[in-house]
């Protein structure tokens, strides 16, 4: 999106970017509105630590819901993906537009990855009885991962545009480099989310007898 | 509009995106270590509060390593560390307030699961 | 990307050749009459148009205002339903908050801050216009529930399934402003999602959701004008007030919109999908809600005040002909109370019961929040102090401010005390409090700057007998309906109740109040006709009326196009002052006097992408209501949004250039002055 009245003007009054820093500063406000989200899901896990109560009735507590090999699968391959775009941008900055394709594509790949993990942990949940409906568990863990998982999704569809874009030879130059920059910074963005939701929301569950929320509570079995 | 800027990249860049690239690579390499250390650590038979203190620093240090290095901070100007970190500050001060503010002790928590 | 500047310079846009974008397309650059204005990018119309919009609801949330108060003039009054009555004082907070405060601050944001600060125009144009047009759809959304009540009222659905099958058929909003759950919100476990409210909860879900977006974007885009394309010369620290409290604000926009938001998306998740965010059947904690809403709410309240508050402290140096006493102070209050602003949020929560200590915590930051109130209100008088004062339309008005902020500053102090609050809170006392501090303090700041700087945006001088006239009515009216209203709230008398029984002791001030209200709003409607006739027909002026003191007042009225000929450069705070009356202060670069301005090229689609939200925003309810398909109209809408930011980055930025009158530049003033 390359909308600045000052595209050819003269520099900014700080010297930084328009783009970038109209983007640092999204970020900032993003903060706010993950925070929001995270903090509610804590609250409820502080105030509810027993878990939730699946079709049949039976009292059931998260972490025997997680699997968390899969959880650090595709946190390992968000943060790979956040090195491959970071290598993207370089490569930009050098004026090396081929192997600026390379590394998107990888980054688009290991989205769609991230993507499809998450995909099939919501399914699985849900045939282990987590709904959106039937605890406030459930509607602020779906809500949570989501939302992040939109994110994601808006991240890998801006790339892909990004990538058939670069075929019209118009992504070049300082102006080029830019726009990849900024995507850039919203997909690392997106990253570091989801390092945070990885500790705050899942391993957190994994201390103690049943989770940090649940200690002190007897264990319960599957 | 960007045939002005098309000029090919001065030595002394070309050099400093050599060196970003290695800071990246060795970066992402921490990255994963760190990753596995912590799915290790919750595992380990630790007090939970001991554990959890190296958790937070640890997510928090990878955290401050991606905005750093990965989104160019430490490279780029002050200002935009600023905007950013004013962001998260808020975000974790009010957060962490409200968090203090309920507590499961002051609601009726019997008929919840 | 093709890039015109090696068009030749045009003397007037009309006259530039057909210039396709980078996707083929005419871009509409050569526009004139409705055209011209859906397609803008000029900080100047989009300002005017959110001016216009904002007045606009202003008078239909007085219309409402005056309803609820002639429910309220006799006891056991029945000119109202209860649930109609309940609709409108939900309809009237949350239509001056978003549709008539808000707008019409960034009103003045839009026109004034490329102005002050030396620059073409702001960032990101084209973003602008987007936060325009998503303001003016979500408004429109929000408004056309009343469309549905009528309509409903009126019997055209009953012929319908979908309306034989509502549970409730309430369509206007009803919860009031802040919609507090689980009123607002479901019952009932396992997903039921049984509501208590009918879809004019959807439709002000999803309206404030949209105008949040309209907020941000321009927040967003005003931050970036500010930090980024100041004049050379114009340091931080030489910013006219008005930019500095309007940076502020943004900057509260873009921390605490991010809350409702997520509030918003939890409540909607409640409604429609059978979550529990703040369902109590299901463990659900309605007083979550009034967090989050607070979160956001408190420092709304701020971004409601700060541009008022720099509007004033424009108004008042030029019309005392001192500079503003302590500049640095009213800057550094400004971000205080902005910084502290989020930390009292749980103020308006003390009788939920939080405990001890984090009561007594919001308590006195709350307390504290008023010292840099306070500061203002002094430098304030500071600057008036052995000035040379002229009672110009603007003047009286701002001093109006001080004076009714004040009151309202005080009540507010008074309810920062918990054990005071819990009998304050919920009666008229509340109400006394926050409209002497949004009418008496935001209102009449915005009118004073209406009066103010109209001359520069028509370059016509309204009438100002019959501003007096109104400005009179105005403050004596407000006084008088709000004023008893202390008196009543301390008396007992429940805020949100649509009718009282006669013996309460409570008949003659609502009288009195309403009778108050009426002149009020005869003065507000008064000076609005004023204004909307000085736009068309006022007097011609000269460009510099009052003897301004920035550099807005430098330019001809009304601004021409390309603002500055050439990008002054500025070496003095109130440069434009100063260099009138002392010294040289204001230089200009030699940039492109020959080969002209670069100006931005219009759009349409910034139009298109937030047409989306109009499709998305009708959708969500008409979902809630039961109608077939309507699904497929959000999904529509979110389509169009889609596909009008992509051709938006495709079509390229674009831009012609502009002769301007002047070709060579002045040189830079040689001294600066310490500041
Ligand atoms: C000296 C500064 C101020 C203090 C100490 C203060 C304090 C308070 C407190 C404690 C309440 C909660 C009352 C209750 O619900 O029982 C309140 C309500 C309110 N205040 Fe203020 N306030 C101040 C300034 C402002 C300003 C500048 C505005 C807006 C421009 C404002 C707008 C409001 C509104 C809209 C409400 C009512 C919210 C509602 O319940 O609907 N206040 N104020
Ligand atoms: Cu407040």
């Amino acid at each position: 999106m390359s909308d600045t009245a000052a595209a050819h003007e003269a520099p900014t009054s700080t010297g930084i970017d328009h783009k970038k820093l109209i983007m640092w500063l999204f970020l900032a406000s993003d903060c706010m509105f993950f925070g929001t989200l995270i903090s509610t899901h804590l609250l409820y896990r502080k105030l509810y630590p027993a878990g939730f109560t699946d079709a049949e009735g039976h009292q059931r507590f998260i972490q025997n819901l997680f699997n968390i090999e899969l959880t650090s699968f595709s946190t390992f391959i968000l943060l790979m993906s956040s090195f491959l775009m970071a290598l993207a941008v370089s490569a930009m900055h050098k004026g090396q537009i081929k192997s600026f394709r390379r590394n998107v594509l990888g980054v688009i790949f290991f989205g769609l990855i991230f993507l499809g993990c998450q995909v099939f942990e919501f399914t699985h949940f849900y045939h282990q009885g987590l709904t959106i409906q039937n605890s406030v568990l459930g509607s602020t863990f779906y809500v949570l991962t989501g939302t992040h998982g939109t994110h994601v999704a808006i991240g890998v569809l801006w790339l892909i545009l990004m990538y058939f874009y670069s075929f019209t030879g118009k992504l070049g130059g300082h102006m080029g480099a830019l726009d990849v920059e900024v995507a850039g910074l919203y997909w690392h963005f997106v990253d570091i989310v989801w390092i945070i939701i990885f500790t705050a929301v899942y391993l957190v569950e994994y201390l103690g007898p049943n989770g940090i929320w649940g200690s002190g509570l007897p264990a319960v079995a599957k | 509009m960007s045939s002005s800027h098309e000029a090919a990249p001065s030595p002394d860049f070309l050099a400093e995106e050599v060196r970003r690239y290695h800071h990246f690579i060795v970066l992402a390499l921490w990255l994963a270590v760190v990753t596995g250390a912590e799915i290790v650590l919750i595992f380990l038979p630790l007090p939970v509060a001991v554990v959890l203190t190296i958790l937070t620093l640890m997510s928090a240090g990878k955290f401050f390593a991606v905005i750093l290095w990965f989104m160019h901070l430490i490279y780029d100007k002050r200002l935009l560390f600023w905007c950013f970190f004013a962001g998260l500050a808020l975000a974790f001060a009010t957060y962490t307030a409200l968090l203090c503010l309920f507590s499961a002790d002051r609601i009726d928590t019997r008929w919840f699961s | 990307m093709s890039h015109d500047s090696h068009h030749a310079p045009v003397a007037c846009k009309t006259e530039l050749a057909p210039e396709r974008s980078d996707l083929g397309l005419i871009r509409p650059d050569r526009s004139t009459g409705l055209i011209d204005w859906l397609t803008t990018v000029d900080h100047k119309k989009i300002g005017i148009l959110y001016g216009a919009f904002a007045m606009f609801y202003f008078l239909v949330g007085g219309v409402e205002a005056l309803a609820i108060r002639t429910q309220l003039a006799r006891p056991d009054n029945d000119f109202v339903t209860a649930r109609m009555y309940n609709q409108l004082f939900t309809m009237h907070g949350t239509t001056m908050i978003f549709l008539g405060v808000m707008p019409l601050s960034a009103a003045f944001f839009n026109f004034l801050v490329p102005l002050q600060i030396g620059a073409r125009d702001v960032a990101f144009p084209r973003l602008n216009a987007f936060s325009l047009w998503t303001f003016v759809f979500g408004a429109f959304v929000l408004n056309a529930s009343w469309f549905f009540e009528f309509a409903h009222l009126a019997g055209w659905f009953n012929s319908f399934e979908w309306h034989k099958a509502l549970v409730y058929t309430d369509f206007a909003p009803a919860n009031g402003w802040f919609s507090y759950a689980p009123l607002s919100g479901t019952f009932g476990q396992n997903g039921q999602a049984l509501r208590f409210t009918g879809v004019g909860t959807d439709f002000w879900i999803i309206g404030i959701q949209v105008l949040g977006i309209a907020s941000l974007a321009a927040s967003f885009n005003f931050i970036c004008t500010i930090i980024n394309m100041r004049a050379k010369g114009m340091t931080m620290m030489r910013l006219p007030v008005f930019t500095w409290m309007t940076l502020v604000t943004a900057v509260l926009i873009i921390l605490a919109f991010p809350a409702i938001t997520v509030a918003l998306i939890e409540l909607m998740f409640d409604r429609a999908f059978g979550a529990n965010f703040f369902n109590p059947s299901s463990g659900g904690q309605p007083v979550l809600w009034q967090h989050l809403f607070w979160i956001f709410g408190h420092p709304e309240v701020y971004i409601l005040v700060l541009p008022a508050m720099g509007i004033v402290s424009e108004v008042l140096p030029t019309f005392s002909g001192k500079s503003l006493f302590g500049y640095p102070i009213i800057v550094f209050s400004g971000a205080v109370i902005g910084f502290l602003g989020f930390a009292v949020w749980s103020h308006h929560m003390f009788t939920t019961g939080l405990g001890p200590v984090p009561t007594a915590a919001f308590s006195l930051l709350t307390m504290a929040i008023a010292v840099p109130t306070g500061v203002k209100i002094f430098n304030w008088l500071g600057t008036i102090w052995g000035g040379r004062v002229r009672f110009t339309p603007p003047m009286v008005l701002a001093l109006g401010f001080i004076w009714m902020f004040m009151c309202g500053g005080f009540s507010g102090v008074m309810h920062s005390s918990a054990p005071a609050d819990s009998q304050q809170q919920d009666s008229y006392f509340v109400i006394a409090h926050f409209h002497y501090v949004l009418l008496g303090g935001v209102l009449l700041g915005l009118m004073a700057g209406l009066y103010f700087w109209f001359p520069k945006i028509f370059g016509r001088m309204p009438n100002a007998p019959i501003a007096y006239i109104a400005s009179g009515m105005v403050i004596l009216g407000f006084n008088l309906a709000f004023g008893p209203m202390h008196y009543l709230g301390l008396a007992g008398m429940p805020r949100r109740t649509h009718t009282y029984h006669a013996g309460n002791g409570w008949e003659t001030w609502n009288f009195v109040a309403t009778i108050g209200a009426y002149i009020l709003g005869l003065g507000v409607f008064l000076a609005f006709v004023n204004l909307v006739w000085t736009a068309f027909r006022g007097k011609k002026c000269s460009n510099d009326p009052w003897d301004g003191r920035t550099l807005e007042w430098s330019l001809p009225s009304p601004v021409p196009e390309y603002n500055f000929a050439q990008a002054p450069i500025v070496a003095a705070r109130d440069a434009y002052f100063e260099d009138k009356h002392g010294g040289k202060r204001i230089g200009t670069e030699n940039d492109g006097g020959e080969a002209g301005v670069h100006m931005p090229s219009q759009s349409w689609m910034p139009l298109l992408a937030s047409a989306g939200f109009l499709f998305a925003g009708f959708g969500m309810p008409m979902m809630a209501m039961g109608i077939p398909h309507a699904g497929w109209i959000v999904i529509s809408g979110l389509g169009v949004l889609f596909i009008g930011i992509w051709l938006w980055a495709l079509e390229g930025p674009g831009g012609y250039m502009l002769k301007t009158p002047a070709a060579s530049g002045t040189p830079a003033p040689t001294e600066t002055v310490a500041h």
